[in-house]
């Protein structure tokens, strides 16, 4: 398995992802190698509940910009991961990619080893941006649409990107398989001091609304701290900003010319156990993405037992069921996403009977268990394919 | 004997002076009964083409029409070079002796043939970006570098063609001089020459004869 991320280097979602799945797998008795970038204090290698981990060289000579550094690091991605396919005589049965940020590695070892190859898209940069507007943004994008080329199969975590992956780089329906992400929900019952933690982050008589994610367009942050005035003039809140991102800076601009800064609390960065102590303080999880292709906030957040209010866009929008298992508003309306916050404040029966269904919701279908075990099906069925086609080498 | 040559130019795509260079390279192999494949870049004529000099020809377009830089350009274009690579290692019954790796462009690809299936490589020095970028230390020419010393260490044999260049790549990549061999085109037994290299290389003996 190629990733760019693994635990302790977290940048998005692909590193909880390919921890939790590679875990599960190992366990279900699936030989599973991770090959992913270095992290400082992280050991080159290290076995991870039964999955071997291996971290290469992420280049870190100087370079002109992300995509090149990424294509440089993918040249010492493929040129360690062919050593270790090659020191197991290679008896890899399949190499599984996780997003454009690993494809030159995975298309390189493909063909050399003639091993077929499975893509995770885990998002996709026509969607990250809006539309594609530079020669830089049409470069990733093609990088995108040739991994998925190339792949046998292209795993989606949701029937949004199932769609739009198959929109964006005319893919075939039997191509593409809906795989959910999961959530691991056991994560939220460590004990902690509860008060004690939560007066880190907000006043006894303050309503915690919370906010996880990168500071980026995309993730609606600036829609959320529009909304705030109005949730404010009917309950006593604090927002609670968990995240970092290119936007901070504007963001924190917006807020204090908003004079609000006493009533939103940026904490940047923090450590995947202070974030989950946090999901258990909030009254409400707020999820306000303009683009959005899975949404694995809103699942931590129903596996942590909080209420969630989400805009009614891509993956989100299959995640949570409106008045069941959460809230949904417009995207991207600052009226809409005020009403949902007020309407999980101000009615505690209507919070726990969202909060409820959620949970059985997430326990059900998101747990990685199950998950795992599809990816472990359709393994089979590449090898099966494999087996009985004339690209396998003799 | 069985050899790859990996080149960003060649016939009818005309660059600079390593085309004619490289052409004239496998042209002369193909008479000393080795058996020649080039791979090399072209945007429209791809696909696989035997001339009547008997050099087997496989050019491969980027799978990546948008590009940034030349770098970006190079890096999604290894895996083509690999794959065709791989193909020819395959239908010859892994049957391939050596690959010569002309320039940089194609030594990432050169890397993972060595280490993923055990085909040698040799790394022929035309030109250095230190000489082409003027010492130039920006990032891009950096990383050009990088993909150079990459070349050259991996490399069995780094083949150059002045005695001028030989210490050139030992002053810039600290390599030892055992490790480099002058071939000068000019040289009357030019191509024997080529052949004693990818003998050293291939650790044989450098006795033709043998």
């Amino acid at each position: 398995m190629l990733s760019w991320e693994f635990p302790p280097r977290t940048v998005g979602g692909i590193s909880p992802h390919v921890y939790n799945l590679s875990s599960h797998l190992a366990r279900m008795g699936v030989d599973t190698y991770v090959v992913t970038c270095d992290f400082p204090g992280a050991p080159e290698y290290e076995e991870v509940n039964g999955v071997h981990v291996i971290r290469v060289d992420s280049y870190k000579t100087p370079s002109p910009d992300f995509a090149t550094w990424d294509y440089l690091m993918n040249v010492n991605m493929q040129k360690e991961a062919a050593t270790i396919i090659s020191n197991l005589n290679g008896k890899v049965d399949l190499i599984h990619a996780h997003d454009w940020l690993v494809a030159n590695a995975a298309i390189g070892l493909k063909h050399i080893f003639r091993i077929p190859l499975l893509a995770t898209i885990h998002s996709t940069e026509i969607g990250r941006r809006n539309g594609l507007h530079t020669n830089y943004e049409r470069m990733i994008h093609e990088t995108e649409a040739w991994l998925a080329h190339e792949a046998w199969k292209v795993v989606c975590c949701s029937q949004y990107m199932v769609s739009h992956t198959r929109w964006a780089f005319g893919l075939p329906e039997d191509k593409v398989v809906m795989i959910p992400n999961g959530v691991n929900a056991d994560v939220f019952k460590q004990e902690f001091k509860k008060q004690e933690f939560r007066s880190k982050f907000a006043e006894p008589d303050e309503k915690i609304i919370l906010f996880v994610g990168r500071l980026v367009n995309e993730k609606g942050v600036h829609v959320l701290i529009n909304a705030m005035p109005k949730v404010l003039a009917r309950v006593n809140a604090k927002l609670v900003i968990v995240g970092e991102g290119g936007m901070k800076d504007f963001l924190k601009v917006q807020v204090n010319n908003m004079r609000l800064a006493h009533k939103i609390f940026f904490t940047g960065f923090l450590d995947e156990q202070s974030v989950r102590f946090l999901y258990q303080c909030a009254d409400v999880c707020v999820v306000p993405s303009l683009y959005e292709p899975f949404g694995i906030v809103a699942l931590e957040a129903m596996a942590a037992k909080v209420p969630v209010v989400v805009s009614d866009t891509g993956g989100l929008a299959e995640i949570v069921e409106h008045d069941k298992t959460g809230v949904k508003v417009y995207p991207n309306n600052v009226e809409s996403l005020a009403w949902g916050i007020t309407r999980v404040l101000l009615d505690p029966s209507y919070a726990e009977w969202i909060r409820s269904n959620a949970d059985r919701k997430v326990r059900e279908m998101y747990n990685w268990s199950k998950i795992a075990e599809k990816v472990k099906a359709l393994y089979q069925s590449i090898c099966d394919e494999y087996q009985h086609g004339s690209w396998k080498p003799t | 004997m069985r050899v790859i040559i990996f080149t960003w130019e060649f016939p009818p795509r005309i660059v600079g002076q390593l085309s004619h260079y490289v052409n004239k390279l496998a042209i002369d192999l193909v008479k000393k009964s080795v058996d020649t494949y080039v791979v090399t870049y072209h945007d429209s004529w791809i696909g696989y083409h035997q001339g009547v000099d008997g050099v087997k020809v496989y050019r491969v377009s980027n799978p990546v029409k948008s590009q940034i830089n030349i770098l970006t350009w190079v890096l999604n274009l290894n895996q083509e070079v690999e794959r065709v690579a791989a193909d020819i290692f395959y239908l010859t019954k892994r049957e391939v002796d050596l690959i010569d790796v002309c320039d940089w462009h194609f030594t990432p690809a050169a890397v993972s043939l060595k280490r993923g299936l055990g085909i040698p490589f040799v790394f022929s020095i035309d030109s250095l970006e230190d000489h082409r970028s003027h010492g130039s230390s920006a990032p891009l020419n950096l990383s050009i570098k990088g993909l150079e010393l990459l070349g050259v260490d991996e490399a069995e044999r780094v083949l150059v063609k002045s005695e001028w260049m030989k210490q050139e790549v030992r002053r810039i990549y600290k390599t030892p001089l055992e490790k480099i061999e002058v071939v000068s085109p000019h040289s009357p037994a030019w191509i024997d020459e080529i052949l004693i290299a990818y003998r050293k290389a291939l650790g044989i003996s450098p006795n033709l004869a043998s």
